[in-house]
């Protein structure tokens, strides 16, 4: 019995090393300096524990812009990506012939790092030369300074995203769509169903769970965005930082300002944001499966 | 409305999954389309329906032709093998159902869904979903959503594979009930000889894309075209035995089955059923090898010089193992086959 024991331990000990190294420790960490006052890191002096880098954080507009920046993303750049997902999804499953076509195309950006990807559509979205405003004035329109105005930075960055986190959730959706047998939707046939009944009584209905995992995925990943702003404004929030994301202000404060225990302190908020989501997504799940 | 194919063929590549059917359903008439698995019996199914396309041949719908025509409007009910019932509706949504999609008024198309519901009796089922019912309960629901839209043609598949042998039998008289009661043309496909022969009017064989006879139950029992037809109805299967006809003469080794028949001498494959043994005195002695009860039966395994053959009596007597009994062959029940096993004819 103790030998059978020790050996499960010991097949477990490398997962549990990397995950102690790699996930407790820091999160640890961030704990521990999120408490610390004046911490400095590289000589590792502090003058005390309190709850003032919590203070300072909570109350910094920068902050507050973080959020909520990070919580319109949330509201919209999730939603918008799942309904686009979805149809071009059902689209895709439709069609037999097409399937390796738009395999190719929707699984590009999974596969293109976000870095270059940025680039690309930095340019795309440049205001002399760029492929949208030449699309945008082909219909009589002005163009717009995508990139250089701070009220055009967030939905750029939406467009952006969107666009970059539909690969993920086709892929879900695609999973979750052969799944739903062929014999239903040739009921729905016999039955003169119209195509948007098929999709909205059948389609959607059918891969609810992917949709609310995908949901909440999405607003998880959400409140970490930081790669897509980096790239697409070439290291920085945007114009006066009008796109600036909680990752993003966290690595601001930590890298730019050093100011180590308030970058520790937004991080502590963020995990427990997200810890938040993760229950709710489990309890989500847990009810739709009854 | 009467249904007619012809020369139905589907092809897969050079497979060819049904071979030039042709055939006749008279209106409100039950054919059971019988055969063994992968003989293209749901093929057939889906095209009378329009969910699979036939490559070449024509079907008609009374005298419409309809082999190009859309399965929304082609006015059928279809029963699923598994149902395929709508899993994120009610029962009585999922009845409703054709009925919305055809744009009749809610409280309308509610009443009819009560209606059918009483029908196939599962009124007091209507507000559960399709996962909380049994699958007798589950068929009954697909019968109904195939009725409430008042279709001419009705096309079940296998729709009693799934259910329990008492269910089964209960379910195949409820369907051919409601048949009779809405007097609808009705195709029903199953592998399962015995539910065809019990609820059909007619009955088509099918091997390997091919039909191979369309009849009326008792005659394709009786007359069988061929071996194959002959071997595929009937529990316990039919006796396939070797015999030589000599002067007039059936034997089967040195059994002496039949005299005085028209037949050119040579060696014959014959058929003989189980039932058609039956008992008589200064007949010939077969020895028992085994005695089986099967319900109100004996079912014996006899020698007959050699070959073992079954037979079947009343199990009022008391036969064992071992002991000899004299029987003869019932007239005009041997069945004997040429060499394409085609049935020469009836000694
Ligand atoms: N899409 C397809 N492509 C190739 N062959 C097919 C296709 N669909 C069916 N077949 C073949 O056609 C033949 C007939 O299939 P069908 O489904 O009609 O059989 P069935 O008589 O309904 O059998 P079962 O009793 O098992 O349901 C089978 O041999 C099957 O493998
Ligand atoms: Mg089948």
């Amino acid at each position: 019995m103790e030998k059978k024991s020790m050996k499960g331990w010991l097949y477990l000990l490398p997962a549990l090393i990397i995950i102690t190294v790699f996930t407790l420790y820091p999160l640890i960490r961030a704990f521990s300096m999120s408490i610390m006052l004046d911490y400095d890191m590289i000589h590792n002096t502090f003058t005390g524990y309190g709850l003032e880098n919590y203070q300072k954080v909570l109350s910094d507009k920068s902050f507050h812009k973080a959020l909520g920046n990070t919580t319109i993303y949330a509201v919209v750049v999730v939603p918008c990506s799942i309904i686009l997902s979805l149809l071009i999804a059902a689209m895709i499953n439709g069609t037999k012939k097409t399937k390796g076509l738009f395999q190719t195309i929707y699984f590009l950006p999974y596969v293109t790092s976000v870095i270059a990807i940025g680039i690309v559509w930095s340019w795309i979205y440049n205001s002399r030369y760029g492929l949208l405003n030449s699309i945008i004035s082909f219909f009589g329109f002005d163009p717009i300074e995508w990139l250089n105005k701070p009220k055009y930075a967030l939905p750029a960055l939406i467009i952006f995203a969107v666009w970059k986190s539909m690969a993920f959730n086709i892929m879900v959706f695609l999973a979750g769509l052969q799944t739903i047998p062929k014999e239903i939707y040739d009921a729905a046939k016999v039955d003169s169903t119209p195509r948007w009944r098929v999709f909205l009584r059948i389609t959607v209905p059918g891969i609810a769970p992917m949709i609310v995992y995908s949901y909440i995925m999405g607003i998880i990943s959400a409140f970490k965005v930081y790669n897509e702003v980096y790239s697409l404004y070439g290291g920085k929030a945007g114009p006066a930082d009008s796109a600036i994301t909680v990752v993003y202000y966290i690595w601001k404060k930590f890298y730019q300002s050093f100011k180590y225990g308030e970058a520790a302190a937004a991080a502590v908020i963020l995990f427990f944001i997200i810890l938040a989501f993760t229950m709710v997504q489990k309890l989500v799940r847990k009810f739709l499966s009854r | 409305m009467d249904i007619r194919i012809e020369n139905l063929t589907k092809a897969y590549g050079d497979f060819k999954a049904v071979d030039n059917m042709n055939l006749t359903v008279g209106d409100g008439q039950l054919v059971g389309l019988l055969g063994p698995s992968g003989c293209g019996k749901s093929t057939t199914l889906f095209m009378l329906a329009g969910l699979t396309e036939a490559t070449t041949g024509r079907i008609f719908f009374g005298d419409k032709e309809v082999t190009k025509v859309a399965p929304e409007d082609r006015g059928i009910g279809l029963v699923f093998q598994n149902y395929a019932l709508y899993p994120h509706m009610t029962v009585e949504d999922n009845i409703m159902f054709p009925l919305i999609n055809r744009k009749v008024r809610k409280d309308a198309a509610r009443q009819q869904a009560y209606e059918m519901a009483k029908l196939v009796q599962i009124e007091n089922l209507l507000k559960r979903k399709p996962s909380e019912l049994s699958g007798g309960q589950q068929q009954r629901v697909a019968i109904a959503r195939a009725l409430v839209k008042k279709p001419e043609v009705l096309l079940l598949d296998e729709p009693l594979s799934n259910l329990d042998a008492k269910l089964r039998v209960e379910t195949r008289e409820e369907i051919r009930r409601i048949q009779q009661e809405v007097g609808i043309t009705t195709i029903f496909v199953t592998h399962d000889q015995e539910e065809a022969m019990s609820i059909s009017d007619q009955i088509a064989v099918m091997k390997s894309g091919v039909v191979q006879q369309f009849d009326v139950p008792q005659s394709m029992y009786l007359n069988p075209c061929n071996r194959f037809v002959a071997t595929f109805l009937g529990t316990p299967e039919i006796n396939i035995i070797d015999v030589e006809v000599l002067g007039g003469t059936i034997k089967c080794g040195d059994v002496v089955l039949r005299t005085g028949v028209d037949v050119k001498n040579g060696t014959y494959k014959a058929g003989i059923r189980p039932e058609s043994f039956t008992h008589r005195e200064n007949d010939h002695k077969y020895s028992v090898n085994s005695v089986r009860m099967i319900g109100r039966d004996l079912l014996l395994h006899l020698d007959m010089a050699g070959r073992d053959v079954r037979a079947i009596t009343h199990s009022g007597q008391s036969i064992t193992t071992g002991d000899t009994v004299e029987f003869s062959v019932r007239e005009s029940s041997i069945i004997l086959f040429g060499s394409d096993d085609k049935v020469i004819g009836k000694f």
